[in-house]
């Protein structure tokens, strides 16, 4: 079969049309891809409540590296002009990631889930005040800002993320509150085995290695004290004549450490009588597994120090 | 035709004196009303336009004229002040979104507008190039600033003091320009954008020092104990926001306590603006909710109140003045009784000889007119500017 050079020229022109009409196509789906609302999250948790509660009819972004404390992670200019971008920021409130104070963002897209609850915030005040000028004395005081290991506060902020979501899409309501009920269920559980851990633990006095299990410690009524200490770091020797100090007043035989703490260190806590196990604030993502797979870990660290026959 | 028109024509430009008068009398009278009104109704259009922009406006109980200049056209005078806390109300009550506004500071003469994002984005403003502001200490020039001081993005513009004599008050606060706006041919051309946070930071509400807990710090420090430290007035205390310091930038308080001169409130839909309107006026608060719409078509009804009167009065003048000009022109006829019997005289037919004059009188009433027309060209350009700057003044 032998084709004319009319005909060849019209199966060009064809086969281009096609193309561009696939390509076309293309575009529009990339289109469609790119106009997905767009969700940032300053924190693990909250950026968890989201894609749980919206699946995948919203893009969540977490922007934080992996090993960084988001709660004193600075953003540069250029993520700051993506989180402006952002169809929603979701805030932790109670003074978390202090940048926040430092940026434009829009105030219409500011979702700040600890609204609810912010006459429950527990105050952390800076022990040294002072005074400059005709503003007077003053301490720059704050809250304790890892809500979350409440579980009752974390279900409260959930219940938060699914309201911001409904704005943007409120058709999806039904599906949206199915899942949040099935996340609410998950940390309900959390919080019963939590429960019985830390019934327990009872009154022994504990240690925690740094000054985030506020609210962790107030819904369990668990009679601890916090230290400065860094999980990867052997402490140098200021911080184990403060721990003297405290281990006088507060003698405790278990410390709680934010991630995996050195091993000199465990060691030198072990001949002082301490023991360590590790309960992961999850503030950001880790390598493997999610936010309830953290905690369900966190909790079996506890379940396996603290177990039923500890009493 | 032509030669009784050089005839005239010759006769005006002679008695040039008396010509000149009775054109800038004659366009005078013609162009008074015509330019008042030209003036009134632009004027009108162009401060409706603004107000009609903006549905909603929430500010402290007092003068809703004031509010509204300030609010919309950023003049000097700035109302009693609301807390922040008024903006938030707006957002929690669901009706709304909330725009803050607080215009009370300058950097020479242009006004300093802080707001927040959903400002550019509720007024459509476009950007000639740059971005919003991002980080505190950053700002967004209108595009006749930009064009009058001659900056560009990265330059920088400086708050200026409220007072030039209060010393100990707060310092100038030195901002990075982050963008440039295109033209809007509104107020917001001669407007600098900031944050809000920024425009408490030029107040002094938020600052940022040295540490006092630091050794360099210690030359500054009067009293310490261990729970407090006193430093003196030379601590060092930053005038311009950088990547260095920015991290000591910080506020004291709640700061839904923090000032606003206003609230620009989008409700969600009519519904939800008349339930907020509602709510406001039912409330015994110290705020109040207006329709800037109102309140300038109120001011306009007050312009064209004056504008009647002085059209009145302009008719009154005008009838008078047709007939001093009346006059002059019977008063000429005969001083020129020989003038006129010489052309007479020298073969000039009586229709002609009437023609010269009347071609005389023609002249200068077509000149008259013309002169009027380009005045009022010129009002209608650069008038409704120039009452605006007025008005708000």
């Amino acid at each position: 079969m032998r084709f004319s050079t009319h005909q060849i020229a019209l199966i060009a022109l064809l086969a281009s049309l096609v193309a561009c009409g696939a390509e076309e196509r293309a575009i529009d789906t990339a289109g469609d891809e790119e106009s997905l609302p767009t969700v940032y999250a300053v924190n693990y948790p909250l950026a968890y409540f989201a894609e749980r509660i919206a699946g995948n009819t919203v893009e969540v972004v977490f922007p934080a590296p992996e090993d960084v404390d988001p709660a004193m992670w600075v953003p540069d200019v250029d993520t700051v002009a993506r989180f402006q971008r952002a169809d929603l920021v979701l805030l932790n409130g109670a003074g978390y990631a202090a940048w926040i104070q430092r940026v434009t963002l829009s105030q219409s897209r500011l979702v700040v889930t600890s609204a609810a609850f912010a006459d429950r915030l527990i105050p952390v005040e800076d022990e040294v005040t002072h005074s400059h000028g005709p503003a007077g004395d003053h301490s720059h005081e704050g809250k304790a800002f890892t809500t979350w290991l409440d579980p009752e506060f974390a279900i409260e902020q959930a219940r938060a993320v699914l309201g911001a979501l409904l704005r943007l899409h409120p058709e999806n309501e039904s599906e949206y509150r199915e899942r949040l009920a099935t996340l609410e269920q998950d940390l309900r559980e959390l919080d019963r085995e939590l429960k019985d851990v830390s019934a327990r633990i009872g009154d022994r006095r504990l240690l925690f290695s740094h000054p985030v299990y506020q609210y962790f410690e107030r819904r369990y009524s668990l009679n601890g004290q916090s230290l400065h200490w860094e999980p990867g770091e052997m402490p140098d020797e200021v911080l184990w004549r403060e721990l003297s100090g405290i281990l006088s007043a507060h003698p405790a035989n278990w410390m709680v450490w934010e991630g995996m703490p050195h091993p000199e260190a465990v060691s030198r806590l072990e001949g002082l009588g301490i023991r360590s196990v590790v309960f992961q604030p999850a503030g950001n993502r880790t390598e493997s597994g999610d936010y309830m797979s953290v905690m369900q870990e966190n909790l079996r660290a506890l379940q396996q120090a603290f177990p039923t026959s500890a009493r | 035709m032509r030669d009784v028109l050089y005839l005239a024509w010759r006769y005006l430009v002679y008695h040039r004196l008396k010509t000149v008068i009775l054109v800038t009398s004659i366009t005078l009278i013609v162009y008074l009303p015509v330019g008042l009104n030209v003036v009134v109704e632009q004027s009108g259009e162009h401060l409706t336009a603004r107000a009609e922009a903006t549905p909603l406006l929430v500010g402290a109980k007092g003068s809703p004229l004031e509010l509204a200049l300030n609010s919309l056209y950023f003049s000097p005078d700035y109302p009693e002040l609301i807390d922040y806390s008024e903006a938030t109300a707006v957002i929690d009550s669901g009706l709304a979104t909330a725009i803050p506004l607080y215009v009370r500071f300058r950097s020479r003469s242009q006004p300093i507008v802080g707001t927040s994002l959903d400002y550019f984005e509720f007024h459509e403003l476009a950007f000639a190039s740059g971005r919003p502001m991002a980080v505190l200490g950053e700002c967004v020039v209108g595009a006749a600033v930009a064009e009058a001081l001659g900056v560009e993005v990265g330059d920088a513009v400086t708050s200026s003091p409220e007072t030039v004599f209060d010393l100990a008050g707060v310092y100038p606060l030195r901002m990075r320009i982050a963008g440039v706006l295109e033209k809007a041919f509104t107020s917001d051309d001669d407007a600098i954008f900031v944050d809000v946070k920024t425009a408490w930071i030029i107040q002094g509400l938020g600052h940022g020092h040295q540490d006092l807990a630091r050794p360099e710090a210690a030359a500054s420090v009067l009293d310490r104990s261990e729970d407090n430290i006193v430093a003196n007035a030379a601590l060092l205390q930053y005038n311009e926001i950088t990547a260095d310091n920015a991290d000591s930038f910080h506020f004291h308080g709640d700061l839904a306590g923090y000032p606003l001169t206003a609230v620009i409130a989008v409700p969600n839909d009519e519904k939800a603006g008349v339930i907020l309107r509602g709510r406001y006026t039912h409330d015994e608060t110290m705020s109040q909710i207006v329709r800037p719409v109102t309140v300038i078509d109120e001011l306009l009804d007050t312009i064209l109140t004056i504008q009647q009167f002085i059209v009145a009065a302009v008719v009154i003048v005008g009838l008078a003045t047709i007939a001093t000009a009346a006059l002059v022109f019977m008063l000429s006829l005969r001083l020129r009784r020989r003038e006129i019997d010489t052309m007479l005289k020298i073969g000039g037919s009586r229709p002609r000889v009437a023609s010269i004059l009347v071609a005389e009188i023609a002249i200068v009433i077509i000149l008259s007119c013309v002169l009027a027309t380009l005045i009022t060209l010129l009002t209608w350009r650069f008038g409704p500017g120039v009452i605006e700057s007025v008005v708000l003044s």
